[in-house]
């Protein structure tokens, strides 16, 4: 104990590493705080969709009612969908900031809806991810090759290494306790801030839990690269460049051929391809005949098939037919889509078992629920409830009712997660 | 075959050979000290007066040889023989941003030994070290401050073998007195002392017996007697002109 103090004093007396816990500390306080505000920002950005969202629907119902045409309710009133930040999310922001947090959708067809993100929040995807998960990853590691790099090199330039391996019980128990101290003290600085800012978020234990563990485990691995390369008896200046190499290695480099080697081995179309394909098959649709576009659609809804028969003029079930029947031509590429961003999410996880920064990442962001799994998922809800849009109208369209005021508050409301 | 120490001498060595390489810097060294007993080691640069401590440390293993430290063996129990020495290197080095009084508490504390306060400004004083020094930091000390430091920590360390490399270069002549007398307390309290200088009065002042070491080995040993101790002119000669291998 009295040990432990006496290097305390030591740490504290050397103000360039007392400087630097408190460089991480505030550099975790900000980012914590920027990923607080950020959540802050989505959240209330959802909120303010609300009212405008009942704005618009009146708006749009006041001429709808007049002549009672399902159609119009169904091509002008877009239906709000949302997916709420996890109470962790300002740990590690993911995709969240490029990637639609809000979908406004109407019942035509959806892949091209799906993927127009960037009309949506085009602001959204400027600022850099400056997060907490941003601090350990790439930050952190950079800390402790400035505490590590001279810790016996340091004793030994200085003359003083004789001296302290005269004295008795300075063999491993002082390296462990001054190893111990530093790595108390980084993982202190990043996770005290991580932790208020879970208490402020109202997170769950266990997740704030986890990602303190992941922290620890993370720096861990760092000061193991800085001990191993300490043993190569280098000296200060070489284990530092050593240090810095394997930090540029690890975090960049081989996380950017990663990433590379992934996007060739996993070919994914863009979003954009998906959409603009869907766009085409939109617009195809206005030269094929009624009747063939009818049939498709009633493979899929046989239920309608005996209603009446288009006769050739604009009708707004032949409308929200083509919408349809191009939404499931675009299907098989939809869905190669997300199995391409399956595969190589499943990919990095490999990638993150051998590559620390990789997998500590990963991991922050599924614990933050703003991973692609977590980004699919919300796909998914607005697959399901765009299903539930679309079979709303048909009835009054195949039916040829009219849509009322009282009709637009029976409209299916979006359940988030 | 077992065997047996003839003694738990504080320290005993016996035809000791040390290599640097190829370079032989010991070859067949003698010596033993006895509790209270004040060794000094004279020799010229390079002879390997250094070399002797560090092998007493265990920081060099023997090529062959015995070192025995109150009948431990540092090559094979270094921490065990540490345990019973107290050691002032050669180029003494403290922690720069502790104070002098910092840098004994974080030293001593390293081998969980205590000291009280009125220990430690005792040690100062029969260091030398002036008062209004104790609670400054040793960035701004002089180099002779930092050797006064360096000796009060050697003799808080109640041990039974003490190691002195050069301890009083650097010390001002008032400090070399002050340390002599300082060598006579640690010979009261029963420590064998083996110091390595090059001050030749200060170790026929103080010495109870003092040895040549040329060539890796001890090629002349000369013992205290009488009221005048030493004939120091002829160690004088034999220091500037030591035998030849
Ligand atoms: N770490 C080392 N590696 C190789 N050779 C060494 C090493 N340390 C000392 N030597 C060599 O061993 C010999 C003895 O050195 P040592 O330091 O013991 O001399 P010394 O008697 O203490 O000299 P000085 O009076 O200058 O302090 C020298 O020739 C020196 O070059
Ligand atoms: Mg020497």
């Amino acid at each position: 104990m009295i040990a432990f103090k006496n290097e305390w004093l030591l740490f504290r007396r050397s103000r360039l590493g007392l400087v630097m816990i408190l460089l991480l500390a505030a550099l975790a306080i900000a980012s914590v705080v920027a990923g607080l505000v950020e959540v802050d920002r989505q959240r209330a950005a959802i909120e303010r969709i609300h009212p405008l969202q009942k704005q618009d629907v009146s708006a749009i119902a006041n001429w709808v009612t007049k002549t009672g045409t399902a159609g119009d309710a169904a091509y002008f009133t877009f239906h709000e969908t949302w997916d709420p930040p996890s109470r962790l999310a300002f740990a590690a922001l993911g995709m969240r900031d490029v990637s639609p947090y809000l979908l406004r959708v109407r019942a035509l067809g959806l892949e091209s809806q799906l993927y127009d993100s960037e009309n949506y929040n085009p602001e959204l995807a400027l600022p850099g991810r400056f997060d907490y998960a941003f601090v350990l990853v790439y930050l952190a590691p950079l800390f402790v090759i400035a505490l590590f790099h001279d810790l016996i090199s340091g004793e030994r330039e200085a003359g003083r290494l004789r001296m302290l391996e005269a004295t008795p019980g300075a063999g491993r128990r002082l390296w462990v306790r001054r190893i111990g101290l530093r790595y108390l003290l980084l993982v202190a600085s990043l996770a005290l801030p991580l932790v208020a800012g879970g208490i402020v978020a109202g997170a769950h234990l266990q997740g704030i839990a986890a990602m303190v563990g992941l922290t620890a485990a993370y720096m861990a691995f760092w000061v193991l690269v800085a001990w191993l390369i300490g043993r190569l008896n280098i000296g200060s200046a070489a284990s530092a460049a050593s240090m810095a190499a394997a930090w540029l290695l690890l975090t960049l480099v081989l996380p950017a051929l990663a990433h590379v080697a992934i996007t060739r081995a996993v070919p994914v179309n863009q979003g954009v391809e998906l959409s603009l394909a869907h766009r085409d098959a939109v617009h195809g649709a206005w030269d094929i005949p009624q009747e063939k576009t009818m049939a498709e659609f009633f493979r899929y809804h046989p239920e309608w098939s005996d209603t009446p028969p288009t006769d050739g003029t604009f009708h707004w079930k032949w409308y929200l037919a083509f919408h349809h029947v191009a939404d499931r031509s675009v299907a098989p590429q939809a869905q190669s889509y997300r199995q391409g961003l399956l595969e190589r999410d499943e990919l990095t996880r490999w990638v993150g078992a051998v590559l620390p920064a990789v997998g500590v990442q990963a991991a922050f962001t599924r614990l933050a629920g703003t991973d692609i799994q977590a980004q699919l998922t919300y796909q998914d809800r607005i697959r399901a409830y765009h299903t539930r849009l679309r079979t709303f109208y048909y009835p009054y369209l195949f039916n040829d009712r009219p849509f009322t005021e009282a009709d637009f508050a029976k409209a299916p409301v979006f359940a988030p997660g | 075959m077992t065997y047996h120490e003839p003694s738990g001498l504080p320290l005993l060595i016996a035809n000791l050979v040390v290599d640097y390489g190829a370079h032989r810097v010991l070859n067949g060294l003698d010596l033993s000290i006895r509790p209270g007993e004040i060794y000094a080691l004279l020799g010229g640069n390079g002879a390997g007066k250094s070399t002797t401590l560090a092998a007493i440390m265990g920081f060099v293993p023997p090529a062959s040889g015995e070192v025995r430290v109150c009948g431990v063996a540092p090559g094979s129990a270094p921490v065990q023989a540490r345990r019973a020495i107290a050691y002032l290197p050669e180029n003494v080095a403290l922690y720069e941003h502790l104070t002098a009084r910092e840098n004994i508490q974080y030293f001593l504390g390293i081998s969980s030994e205590r000291r009280t306060n009125a220990e430690i400004e005792a040690a100062f004083n029969a260091a030398g070290l002036q008062e209004d020094a104790f609670n400054r930091r040793v960035a701004g000390f002089s180099k002779g401050m930092r050797q006064k430091v360096a000796i009060a920590l050697a003799l808080l360390r109640h041990v039974p073998l003490v190691l002195l490399d050069e301890p009083t270069s650097g010390l001002d002549p008032r400090a070399t007195q002050d340390f002599n007398r300082l060598l006579g307390g640690l010979r009261e309290r029963g420590s064998a002392v083996l110091m390595v200088t090059h001050d030749l009065l200060s170790a026929a002042d103080t010495a109870d017996r003092i040895g040549f070491l040329d060539a890796g080995r001890i090629v002349q040993e000369s013992v205290a007697e009488g009221p005048d101790r030493y004939d120091v002119r002829a160690l004088h000669r034999h220091f500037a002109r030591p035998v030849a291998a």
